[in-house]
């Protein structure tokens, strides 16, 4: 992965940077030994790493505007970090970038039942907002499966998702409010505890940005009251094909359940080694489909799932009877990852998407890449929504594996985008999937996007050699070239 | 001026370039019914965009459907009620508000998602925005291009649909757009609860949703009002809150909510037709007046309901809990004033006029002004999608 040219000058300078820094923020809130920058030198895509200039650590809102505006002023690069728990290395440091830690940010401001929403630092966790209001009966939807780590200015930053999300959205449909910091240092507010943006949505183009807009200093987030019950159905197939219809026809049914996940049979065996939650061995497909909402509700919506995937040819069906069931039914899907993780030295987590009714199509291709490969791959899906995670098993210490497993990874991707999908359902582009948007994306649909970001961030400060192949410097992207006089329709009106 | 007329992408690229080779300016027009909303335009010409038209691809069981901005909202309602799904942010129509439904003016998709419209269900499902997966358009600097995809979860690259979303035309000409559907619910009714005050009535609806019944929508007509749509409980306001879902869950739903908070019962037909009435604004239509609307916190609603003027004639209901609020009367400009302040003292919302009868607009900004760096941010993202200033410019704020 080729990271922008670190700037030497910058580099040369670092140690009047960090006293310069040291001036702005308390001096114990910059980290610049060796040694305790290591903490720091990679996110969740650790086969990246790199010491960042200088980690900084600020303690207000106020401070993050300074060491911002600083940077700006000084042309200094600056990669915004949350809990490091991106799998796309979206805060991968760069050597001549201060890495901007939000980990102190770490208080819920204001639990607001009125309005239903939560007002709290971008460093607080995901599973700590719905800790905090759960003995009201609410709860936080968007649940990645990082969530007991991720943050929620982090979870803004990727617009993360999770196994809900197909009845209750991603982060971007759960967030009513955010306080950012631009490049310049400037502190703005989008949203509020109202619903509608009243101009440009640009708390909407801030989600999922990766942290190349600005930096998220709070958040006001939506919370729901939990559903009365949840049960969940455990479905086994002898073919993934019927598998993928059983799902289609579910939701043609009229029933969006609050998940729906998919395992093939080398996921379902490495989950059932590991927590055995009496999976069916063997099964090539395991659905597991949770309805939730009031009693009377689920309970019915359950028999009719039930009758729908019988008929679409389910070989094992059980019901959850009880809490504990269901959450067994949980337990080998949850653990899956770690599950692949001991029998494989390595694996790579991939994450496209595609249109549902592809999903056998995808399977075969899956099937005879990892032949072509000579490596293994295991899949879970969130397959209501047709975000597919296949995991490829590699060996690091063997020359070459780590290669060819990125090679298998890019080549599921292209053909995620060939079958009318996309490169990444909810993990971001980062550096992982950088250089492979040009496959999804034109010349023009790229230069577009990041002339949006010249409107937030002219300089390329922040964050920059993630999600872009190209570095195109504004000045070039903004110049509009007009043909004057050609007119190539003689026959369309004028005036 | 003559019109210009496209009626496929690379014509609406033309028009641009030909628009910016000339150094001027273009009103984007499909059916037209929304130019009551924002400033009055003055361009050199209207592009005709009616023609991009129809429903490309429609896979209900992949809850998706692609089709061109163009496309009327009669024909898109009957090709989701033919697979008995919706669009969830229950977009509504403001044609009856403004006469045109009488002459069988229907408005377009593309208006409904340039102008981010949602109705009730907006509450608990989303908004138009929410709703919007992708979308391929020509930018005001006469270039392709796309953003998103066809499909539900999708995070590649920045969101720009939910840019284009509430953007009235200002920074790129759609043409294909592709939305999430969902499947409609088999049943509704409402419960009506008759409260003292407005405040009352804000906090009944808190309460309802603090608990696990799902509530979907929460209205609050006064009494005046709730006489005239033949809901009238007897108490000064009426909290009015639906549920939805299979008919097992919404009765026993609704039976739970009745035993907490009292009121009465209203069987499905009454309550579609009612909450169509609310979504189109039609108690405030009785006749005409300027009508505008106000988004805050829905806690924040009494306050601003408290800090109009009682001399003011004005008929007001509020929608989404309290967080949408609709006020009409026949010169607005004192009350526009007063909403305007009231906002801004809460730090969270903003007061829209939506349609004026005696050129109101031209006394007071349509939009909630912009400050400083938002105004300057705002004016750099326009930039970055149409340099020039070349579609419906100043439509929003000055030169946006």
């Amino acid at each position: 992965m080729l990271m922008p040219e670190p700037d030497q000058q910058v580099i040369d300078r670092r140690d009047q940077i960090c006293r310069t820094l040291r001036s702005i923020v308390p001096a114990d809130c910059v980290i610049d030994s060796t040694e305790s920058m290591r903490a720091f030198d990679a996110d969740g895509l650790s086969a990246y790493r790199q010491l960042p200039l200088a980690v900084v650590l600020p303690e207000t809102v106020a401070q993050i505007a300074a060491v911002m505006k600083w940077c700006h002023q000084n042309e200094i690069k600056i990669v915004p970090r949350g809990a490091g728990t991106s799998l796309s290395g979206g805060a991968l440091p760069l050597a001549d970038a201060v890495l901007l830690g939000l980990g102190k940010f770490n208080r819920i401001l204001e639990i607001d039942y009125d309005n239903r929403c939560v007002v709290a630092q971008p460093g607080v966790t995901n599973l700590a907002i719905t800790h905090a209001v759960q003995a009201d009966g609410f709860y936080y939807a968007p649940d990645p499966s990082s969530q007991i780590a991720c943050s929620v200015g982090g979870n803004v930053a990727e617009n993360s998702g999770g196994v809900h999300c197909l009845k209750y959205g991603l982060t971007t449909n759960n967030l009513l409010g955010i306080e950012i910091v631009t490049m310049e240092g400037e502190i703005l507010r989008f949203g509020g505890k109202h619903l509608d943006a009243g101009d440009y949505d640009l708390m909407g183009i801030m989600t999922g940005s990766e942290g190349l807009l600005g930096v998220v200093s709070e958040v006001t987030l939506r919370v729901l009251q939990k559903p009365a019950t949840a049960r969940a159905l455990l479905v086994g197939f002898d073919d993934t094909g019927a598998a993928g219809t059983a799902v289609g026809d579910v939701i043609a049914a009229g029933i969006i359940p609050a998940g729906m996940e998919m395992m093939d049979g080398l996921a379902i065996n490495a989950a059932e080694d590991f927590v055995n939650a009496g999976y069916p061995r063997e099964a090539a497909a395991l659905l597991i489909i949770e309805l939730d909402g009031p009693a009377v509700e689920v309970d019915a919506l359950i028999e009719r799932v039930e009758g729908i995937v019988r008929k679409a040819g389910a070989t094992s069906v059980r019901v959850s009877q009880s809490e504990e069931e269901r959450n067994l039914f949980w337990a080998g899907r949850k653990s899956a990852f770690p599950a692949v993780g001991r029998i494989s030295p390595d694996y790579l987590c991939m994450d496209g998407t595609i249109p549902r009714r592809r999903l056998p199509d995808m399977m075969r291709r899956m099937a005879s890449l990892s032949q072509q490969y000579g490596l293994r791959v295991a899949n879970v899906f969130h397959a209501g929504d047709g975000n597919l995670h296949p995991l490829i098993l590699f060996d690091a210490n063997v020359a070459g594996e780590l290669e060819r497993a990125e090679d298998f990874g890019a080549d599921i991707l292209r053909s995620c985008v060939e079958m009318g999908g996309v490169l990444t359902g909810e993990h971001g582009v980062g550096v992982e999937k950088r250089d492979l948007m040009t496959i999804q994306f034109t010349e023009d649909d790229l230069k577009q996007q990041q002339r949006l970001k010249c409107a937030f961030d002219p300089g390329h400060l922040l964050n920059p050699g993630k999600v872009f192949p190209h570095l195109h410097r504004c000045a070039e992207l903004g110049r509009l070239h007009v043909h004057k006089g050609k007119l190539p329709h003689p026959d369309l009106p004028r005036f | 001026m003559a019109d210009l007329i496209a009626t496929t992408l690379a014509e609406v690229k033309e028009a641009v370039d030909t628009t910016l080779a000339a150094n001027r300016t273009l009103e984007v027009r499909s059916a037209g019914t929304k130019r009551h909303l924002g400033r009055r335009l003055s361009a050199d010409s209207v592009l005709d965009v009616s023609g991009l038209s129809g429903i490309i691809d429609y896979q209900p069981e992949e809850l998706v459907m692609t089709l061109r901005a163009g496309t009327s909202m009669g024909d898109v309602e009957a090709a989701l009620a033919d697979a008995r799904q919706m669009l969830a942010f229950e977009p509504p129509s403001m044609t009856r508000v403004t006469g045109e439904a009488s002459r069988g003016v229907r408005g377009t998709i593309g208006g409904v998602v340039a102008a981010n419209l949602s109705g009730p269900r907006r509450l608990t499902a989303g908004a138009a925005r929410d709703y919007m997966l992708g979308f391929e358009a020509v930018s005001g600097r006469g270039e392709l291009f796309k953003s998103g995809g066809q499909v539900m979860k999708n995070v590649t690259g920045y969101d720009l649909s939910k840019l284009i979303c509430g953007s009235y035309g200002t920074l790129a000409v759609m043409d294909q757009i592709t939305l999430k559907t969902l499947p409609a619910p088999e049943t509704s009714q409402s419960l009506l609860v008759a409260c003292p005050d407005f405040a009352a009535a804000v906090r009944v609806i808190a309460e309802i949703f603090a608990t696990p019944h799902e509530p979907g929508a929460a209205a609050i007509l006064p009494q005046v009002i709730a006489g005239e749509e033949g809901v009238d409980t007897g108490g000064a306001f009426t909290a009015i809150i639906r549920l939805e879902g299979i008919a097992a869950s919404v009765s026993d739903r609704i039976t739970n909510l009745q035993a907490m908070a009292g009121g009465d019962i209203l069987p499905m037909e009454k309550s579609v037709t009612l909450w169509q009435q609310i979504r189109d604004v039609q108690p405030l239509a009785k006749k005409p007046l300027d009508l505008w609307k106000v988004s805050c916190a829905p806690g924040d609603a009494p306050k601003i309901v408290d800090a109009l003027d009682p001399n003011m004639d004005v008929r007001m209901i509020a929608d989404w809990a309290g967080g949408l609020l609709w006020f009409a009367a026949s010169r607005s400009d004192a009350l526009g004033r007063r909403l305007r302040e009231t906002v801004a003292s809460l730090e969270s919302g903003f007061a829209m006029l939506v349609l004026d009868v005696a050129a109101t607009r031209e006394k007071i900004p349509p939009f909630q002004p912009l400050k400083g760096p938002m105004f300057a941010l705002h004016r750099r993202v326009k930039s970055a999608f149409d340099p020039r200033g070349v579609l419906n410019v100043g439509r929003m704020h000055d030169g946006i």
